[in-house]
């Protein structure tokens, strides 16, 4: 009964997790890192050459000897971690909630660093937003073809260990209601136009969210003919939360980093 | 041979195939397409009898007698035969496309007075998969549903062809992501079929031990989102955090929250510690107490109850015309689990107990997954308890040529992959989704019930529209 309910669950000790470890976590994951000073050509041939999905590429464009790893294409399947002979491990860490450019890491193999990129600006939408709503954002959610891994872990982002609506996040309904389409792909062919009418019901301004291999870089569909495409290929997207699928730490830092909440 | 044992593949005739499904022991597993590499066309029936797998390949001349007349269950597998590979299907009652979407489809006209047409979707109120239905109604109730789908159609049988043998895993990881792992094992057992390798005893009891996890996280999840579309909103936070403790148990033992990159032919990629499978043991052995305890009190309560006895019932006799398979079948009193019938890897060494219940109603859904959570925690426990030591995986020819099939029992239901392989290539690689079967089932269990039951009745089946739509 309705008692024992509230018993029972009154009875069981908090399991929620801290924002703080949310932040630094992405176990469970499986995507990669590389430790610059281990990398050489010769390991970087062999990683490209595992990698099946072309997320591992060399480039010698600007006289040096680069390395890119495209998490927007990656989909974890480890297959570098084997081949890189130690200087590749499982991620601690990865960009969530960033550009589509910032999904990808470079490397000057000559030198054994990383190339970094300069911090990125909040989005002139992210800011209007933000002054409007708070964080008090609501999301929609939309399937646009994907094989629910990523709705799985989106799903669990209302559970008691992640629970989005202590940040004052919610789930709605409609797209009517929504500040954030939160999207997952790859975009079908039969869902192309179902997608592209969401995002004119959502009222302006309005953020869209790009989630997973899947809805970033059509990930490992990119070359069916029954997929029309990324994400971006249909509507406009901000933010960019890549994985195979994300986990809800992942989808939980790339919403709030999507608005600088941290 | 490591996969299900009783199986006998054979050319024949449409005429034998027919003759096959007729028989009343007999139940429709799937039907599709082959080209081969000459360019010749091919139909592959293949049917349960007296729990064996019989697959009969008829090369293709003409124009098909349909096996829908004798076999309803064969209804969806023809028009996506007729769609895909331009077989003429002669007695076929409805030929409609199901994967192309134009915009001349029409959907059955239910007419009279007060009759309303009710369009829903594709894009629904929640974080779910894309699907239209489109209700005709009488006031509240329902008088017809006729769901079309396939709108997360991704061509993925073509994606196969040309793959390595060792890259196919991953991509039937993606056709249904909640059952990730079963998908795979189902591709890897077929190949390994195929060649007729055997997986090593380590192996396999890995395997069993993600299938079962996969069961219980699925049907964990699903009776706490049952509670939740009666309002019963703390059994089903509840449960979502019973759910997540699995997930998180399963991140830290195996390095991954639903076994992707787990399977692959041959055997499983990553070994499990002595001390990770004790703490894996206590985390399932937790996990189901706490569940135990939860699922009466859900049982107990007469808001639940009222809601769900007698709501969407499915009758035996609709569950066995159109071949129903998983727990939607038996609990509707069809007594079928390939891990129990035709069982293949570690379940050839273990007692599988398969409960079942005779109602139909959404109550019998739910109860049926609360068992099949209890017997999968039993299955866990007994399988890490004597878990075979050695090596986890087998090398397979990777340039080899062959064709195979096998089962798995994915949360679902029976889950099938039939593979034909050329110099280490897949050229041709079919699924039978469980979902793909049991979605027709579905708006005979709606028809009569009021239409604010359907999302109710709709999540006591759970199917996906992915693993459906391919």
């Amino acid at each position: 009964m309705i008692f024992d309910f509230v018993t029972r669950s009154l009875r069981s000790p908090s399991v929620l997790v801290p924002v703080e470890e949310l932040f630094a976590n992405s176990l469970g994951s499986r995507m990669p890192d590389a430790r610059a000073e281990a990398l050489n050509e010769a390991i970087a041939q062999r990683v490209v050459a595992s990698c099946g999905l072309s997320a591992l590429t060399m480039d010698d464009a600007d006289g040096r000897m680069t390395l890119s790893l495209d998490y927007g294409r990656c989909t974890g399947c480890g297959k570098c971690i084997e081949a890189g002979e130690g200087a590749f491990y499982l991620a601690n860490q990865l960009p969530c909630g960033v550009s589509r450019q910032a999904l990808i890491r470079r490397w000057d193999l000559t030198r054994g660093t990383e190339i970094l990129a300069d911090e990125e600006a909040m989005t002139a939408t992210a800011k209007e937003i933000r002054s409007i709503v708070g964080g008090a954002l609501n999301i929609r959610q939309v399937d646009g073809g994907s094989c629910n891994g990523c709705e799985a872990e989106i799903s669990a982002l209302s559970n008691p260990y992640y629970d989005l609506e202590r940040f004052g996040i919610h789930f709605v309904a409609s797209p009517k209601h929504a500040d954030m389409l939160l999207v997952t792909g790859p975009i079908t062919n039969n869902m192309a136009e179902a997608v592209k009418r969401t995002y004119e019901a959502t009222p302006a301004p309005k953020l869209v969210v790009a989630v997973g291999a899947c809805g970033c870089s059509s990930g490992i569909f990119a070359n069916s003919p029954a997929v029309y495409g990324s994400i971006d290929s249909v509507i406009p997207v901000d933010a960019y939360i890549p994985g195979c699928p994300p986990t809800p730490a992942m989808l939980l830092t790339g919403i709030l980093r999507t608005l600088r909440h941290k | 041979m490591t996969t299900n044992l009783t199986t006998r593949s054979a050319e024949g005739t449409a005429e034998n195939a027919l003759m096959l499904l007729h028989g009343s022991n007999a139940r429709l597993v799937t039907i599709f397409g082959s080209v081969d590499t000459s360019g010749a066309k091919r139909v592959h029936y293949i049917a349960d009898v007296n729990r064996e797998y019989r697959c009969i390949s008829v090369p293709v001349t003409g124009a098909l007698p349909s096996a829908t007349l004798i076999s309803p269950a064969a209804a969806w597998h023809e028009r996506e035969l007729h769609e895909q590979y331009g077989i003429e299907i002669t007695g076929h009652p409805d030929l409609r496309p199901l994967f192309s979407h134009t915009a001349d489809y029409r959907f059955l006209q239910v007419q009279g007075v007060g009759v309303c047409e009710l369009p829903v979707g594709p894009v629904h109120a929640g974080i779910i998969e894309p699907g239209h239905f489109r209700f005709s109604i009488v006031g509240d109730s329902v008088l017809h549903l006729e769901p079309r789908l396939f709108y997360t159609h991704k061509g993925t049988e073509k994606l196969f062809e040309g793959a390595a043998i060792m890259n196919a895993p991953a991509l039937a990881e993606s056709v249904s992501g909640d059952n990730c792992f079963a998908h795979a094992v189902a591709c890897s057992q077929s190949i390994e079929n195929a060649f007729g390798i055997s997986v090593p005893p380590r192996g396999r009891a890995i395997r069993l031990l993600g299938l079962e996890l996969e069961r219980m996280i699925a049907h964990i999840g699903d009776v706490g989102a049952l509670c939740g579309d009666v309002g019963c909103s703390v059994p089903a936070a509840y449960n979502s955090r019973i759910k997540e403790s699995l997930l998180q148990a399963s991140a830290h033992c195996f390095g991954t929250r639903y076994w992707r990159g787990m399977a692959i032919p041959g055997g499983v990629r990553r070994d499990l510690s002595a001390e990770n499978a004790r703490k894996f043991g206590n985390a399932v052995a937790h996990a189901v107490a706490d569940f135990a305890g939860m699922a009466r009190i859900i049982l107990d309560t007469p808001s639940v109850q009222n809601r769900f006895e007698e709501t969407g019932i499915l009758s035996n006799k609709i569950a066995r015309d159109l071949g129903a398979v998983g727990p939607v079948a038996r609990s509707s009193s069809v007594r079928i689990d390939v891990r129990h019938d035709h069982p293949y890897g570690h379940y050839r060494k273990i007692t599988v107990e398969v409960p079942h219940f005779s109602q139909g109603d959404v109550l019998a859904r739910a109860r049926m997954r609360m068992e099949e959570t209890r017997v999968s925690a039993r299955l866990i426990q007994e399988t890490i308890n004597e878990l075979a030591a050695g090596i986890i995986s087998t090398p397979v020819p990777l340039d080899g040529s062959a064709e195979g099939f096998s089962a798995v029992e994915s949360p679902r239901g029976e889950l099938l992959y039939w593979i034909r392989i050329h110099n280490g290539r897949v050229m041709r690689c079919h699924i039978k989704s469980p979902s793909f079967q049991n979605w027709p089932c579905l708006p005979f269990a709606v028809e009569g019930n009021i239409s604010a039951d359907f999302p109710l009745i709709n999540k006591s089946f759970n199917l996906s529209y992915s693993g459906c739509d391919r």
